[in-house]
């Protein structure tokens, strides 16, 4: 049940998506980390956003220009009124990293589907592979990026950490204690130090969601981030991982299910933070 | 230059002369074809070696069978959650890897996987493509192992 979070309108069921596929001022947008999978079938009219050719700058660990999302945005028929639903693999890490990145570049109107990807297959409803031919449109080049907003660079995690303000670390508890220096089932993505930023509390992104990848209550959400952590909603929050996607399901739940009104995503996160010379850490 | 026995070879000639759009097209033709490429049930092997490696997202299953001419032929089970590119790997494999040598296959080197794959779609995340070709040739060995320590028992 999809009830009593504080921006409910953020989060949307496979139902609402379903009888929404054809209205024009939507656009379905899915973000993977199974790069092939939007390939291998996906929501009819649904188009494929790739989190790193789409939304990183192929250079620089950076995200794409002002110019290059309006570019992107114009490809698929978005305008700065379309409302974008993003769902996606993995309990929607990287639907929830998509739609953080749109809000980086101050696009308002976005929704997660619910569940994400797995959850709409489990329901029977169909996939198709037709890419849909978007008509293109003209999305005004946003005027910035909100790095300083919703964003979080190492020099502010580090600021932050010595003032010992909340810090989140949404990754596994054997990555926090820095047991094991890559994520549980996947490869080493390159870190020379394991551990945790100094002071960060440590909550997994899965105590936010139910067996079946959809969100927990508000109710429930509240209980681990406010009763347990302490957290105000106005507290300056800033959530990390490895690469910035699973901190970017943290933050959507912050940010639109609990209503904390300033979280940052620390997308240089522990690739980052790990590797960097002097970076103080805590195990 | 690297060598590749002749059925992978015709593979990657096949890959290289692609378009983007019609390389992944292809790739998901061979993902498709992965359940065929699974042990069948009863089907008797020389090897099997089915594990879940720490840093994998599933099991990866090798089932490996040397004929009277010494070649090898695999078949590979994944687990549900293994990715798609992997998938297509792994259909990749079974077929231009059938019958070949011991040799053959021991000096396989891994720059054939961006050649198929593009280097597009080969990421920090998409590993197990390369992990393949590791679990397959490590099949062998420990097979060949065994026969020898059989036949100087």
């Amino acid at each position: 049940m999809i009830s009593n979070y504080i921006h409910p309108g953020a989060l949307v069921s496979t139902q609402w998506v379903a009888d929404h596929l054809d209205d024009p001022s939507f656009c379905i947008v899915e973000s993977n980390e199974d790069i092939l999978l939007y390939d291998t079938g996906h929501l009819p009219g649904a188009v494929h956003i790739d989190w790193r050719r789409d939304l990183q700058d192929g250079l620089v660990r950076d995200y794409i220009q002002t110019k290059d999302f309006a570019a992107l945005c114009s490809r698929h028929g978005i305008t700065p009124e379309t409302t974008v639903v993003f769902y996606g693999d993995k309990s929607n890490w990287w639907s929830c990293y998509a739609l953080w990145v749109f809000r980086l570049f101050g696009h308002t109107k976005v929704k997660v589907m619910n569940g994400g990807r797995d959850k709409w297959i489990a329901e029977g409803r169909p996939l198709v592979r037709d890419i849909p031919e978007k008509k293109s449109v003209n999305y005004p080049i946003p005027s910035k990026r909100l790095d300083n907003e919703i964003r979080a660079f190492f020099e502010n995690t580090l600021v932050h950490s010595h003032q010992k303000r909340p810090l989140i670390d949404v990754r596994s508890p054997g990555e926090f204690s820095g047991e094991i220096t890559h994520m549980p089932d996947y490869p080493q993505e390159g870190v020379l130090r394991g551990g945790h930023i100094p002071g960060a509390h440590s909550v997994p992104w899965k105590r936010a969601v139910n067996e079946d990848g959809t969100f927990k209550s508000a109710e429930e959400l509240r209980k681990i981030y406010q009763e347990e952590l302490g957290l105000q909603l106005e507290d300056d929050l800033i959530a990390y991982c490895r690469i910035g996607e699973r901190s970017s399901h943290t933050w959507f739940v912050l940010t639109y299910l609990l209503g904390f009104s300033h979280v940052r995503n620390y997308d240089g996160s522990w690739t980052e933070w790990g590797n960097r010379v002097g970076a103080p850490i805590e195990k | 230059m690297s060598y590749y026995p002749k059925k992978l070879a015709a593979i990657i000639s096949l890959f290289e002369n692609l378009a983007e759009s019609e390389r992944r097209e292809t790739l998901i033709s061979y993902a498709d074809q992965a359940k065929n490429h699974e042990p069948k049930e009863g089907e008797v092997f020389d090897f099997e070696d089915f594990r879940k490696d720490e840093e994998c997202t599933d099991s990866v299953g090798i089932y490996l069978r040397m004929d009277e001419n010494q070649k090898y032929y695999f078949k590979i089970k994944l687990g549900p959650h293994v990715q798609t590119l992997t998938r297509a790997m792994s259909s990749i494999l079974c077929k231009g890897l059938h019958g070949i040598t011991s040799e053959e296959l021991q000096s396989i080197q891994q720059d054939f996987v961006p050649k198929i794959v593009g280097a597009e779609l080969i990421r920090a995340r998409s590993q197990t493509v390369y992990y393949l070709l590791t679990r397959l040739k490590t099949a062998s060995q420990v097979w060949e192992k065994r026969l020898l320590r059989h036949a100087t028992q």
